[in-house]
């Protein structure tokens, strides 16, 4: 299930804590974890990864610092139930860092501007119709 | 804050670190060359700590100065604080090692060998070893001496494991086996590692391995600790460049541009020229690619395989010649 779409790749430059914490971020804004949904357990998400507990620990408690996830005492950990929007600031950053990566990797692709804008604006129709069909 | 900074420091530093070595140095014989040269690293408590080196780089010098079956030429190896060459039979009773060559009486099985080492720790969980055993599907009745060289790994670590040890010494353990049991392997760790926060210190040919469970690396290069950080800082540090140069022609000229990096590696390739870089930075390769002459310069990452190729690769001259 989750899973799935938590796939991580020891070989990339992003700590593996942190390739973590954007698949959960990005799970949760396409709507594919709605809230209130349970997350494997450390343990088992180390596992189903072959990582150590101790990044996937990392990884989320970086989410419930930042209000994505909650923990239940004794009952494991959630997706929040209103999961809350970056400050400013931080928007700003995340956005900034995000459209560069994208960019880079046109740009190394060999991607003409206007179709590396298009395929923004269709994943951004898609990701935001799948939401409003969930909810 | 405190009067006396540096003595706070390091008494913290030595109540953290589970292992901690004080400038290692050994020597064997008459060998002018020392086969580990003076150095000190340590291992912080619930760290993963790999150590990576080429065959004969002096990892099992370490890995037995780390256990106290070797007195180091000069330094000091100890463990949760206390003199690992001194204090070895106390010391040894918090250790779980799985050896490169697990080995023992062959006529013994699993569950004699479980019952026996039972005698010798204070705490000793059998029934955990039986559990591991199944899960492992080693045969418990099997004199050790017929099992394959997985499941002896497979057993060994489940007789390290059973004493509840806060450090395990793992060396090469998955060296010479096949996917399931490393993977078998891997899983116990993970379980290990999730339900205790044991700290470990292995070393290791699988890097794939390593790569997702190691917190801090270290590798050894004949004899030198030449990398001693956290993976994450490791790998944001190293990158592999590639861009066109319009002096490639120039042999003289080629690797200039280069200067403002620590080129670990530069290859002239039939499209421009290829460097795996030691300290790169966003900024430095935002520069770096805004040169005159520098043509559609990329950076990706590297997987810690290819770091530690990078890092120990070529052979040191001074060792050509020696067998």
């Amino acid at each position: 299930m989750i899973g799935r779409g938590l796939s991580v790749d020891p070989s990339d430059a992003i700590p593996l804590w942190k390739q973590i914490e954007e698949n959960v971020r990005r799970l949760v804004a396409s709507g594919a974890l709605r809230p209130r949904s349970a997350m494997p357990s450390v343990r088992d998400l180390a596992r189903d990864l072959s990582i150590n507990p101790a990044t996937v620990a990392k990884g989320y408690q970086r989410l419930v610092d930042a209000g994505i996830l909650a923990v239940k005492r004794g009952e494991g950990t959630f997706v929040a139930e209103k999961p809350p929007a970056l400050p400013r600031g931080e928007r700003e950053k995340e956005l900034e860092g995000g459209a560069t990566r994208y960019a880079s990797l046109a740009v190394t692709l060999g991607v003409s501007n206007e179709v590396a804008v298009e395929r923004v604006k269709g994943s951004l129709g898609l990701l935001r119709k799948k939401r409003n069909e969930d909810s | 804050m405190s009067a006396n900074p540096a003595t706070t420091a390091s008494a913290s530093n030595a109540s953290a670190a589970v292992v901690l070595a004080s400038r290692l140095l050994v020597r064997y014989g008459g060998n002018p060359k020392p086969t580990l040269e003076e150095f000190s690293f340590s291992v912080p408590r619930g760290s993963v700590y790999a150590l990576l080196g080429r065959n004969g780089a002096g990892k099992s010098s370490l890995v037995r100065c780390l256990l106290g079956q070797q007195k180091p030429t000069a330094g000091a190896c100890a463990l949760f604080g206390e003199d690992a060459w001194r204090r070895r039979a106390r010391l040894m009773a918090k250790v779980g090692v799985v050896p490169e060559d697990p080995d023992a009486p062959p006529a013994m099985t699993a569950s004699e060998l479980s019952a026996f080492c039972a005698r010798l720790y204070p705490s000793w969980d059998g029934a955990a070893v039986t559990a591991r055993l199944a899960r492992f599907e080693v045969p418990a009745t099997t004199p050790f001496g017929s099992l394959s060289k997985g499941q002896r790994a497979l057993v060994s670590l489940s007789l390290a494991l059973a004493s509840s040890p806060d450090l395990l010494v793992l060396d090469d353990p998955t060296l010479g086996l096949d996917a399931v049991a490393r993977a078998a392997f891997f899983d116990e760790l993970v379980g290990e590692l999730a339900d205790r926060g044991t700290t470990v210190f292995l070393t290791s040919h699988d890097l794939a391995g390593v790569e997702k469970m190691a917190d801090r690396v270290g590798i050894l290069k004949g004899g030198k600790l030449v990398v001693d950080e956290s993976l994450e800082s490791l790998k944001a540090r190293f990158r592999r460049l590639r861009y066109g140069n319009e002096a490639t022609e120039d042999a003289a000229a080629y690797g200039q541009e280069l200067s403002a990096f620590d080129a670990v590696k530069v290859k002239v390739r039939g499209w421009g020229i290829e460097a795996v870089v030691s300290n790169y930075g966003d900024e430095s390769f935002a520069r770096f690619a805004a040169l005159e002459g520098v043509l559609d310069a990329e950076a990706s990452a590297l997987s810690l395989e290819e770091i530690f190729v990078a890092v120990v690769g070529e052979a040191p001259p001074a060792a050509k010649g020696h067998p």
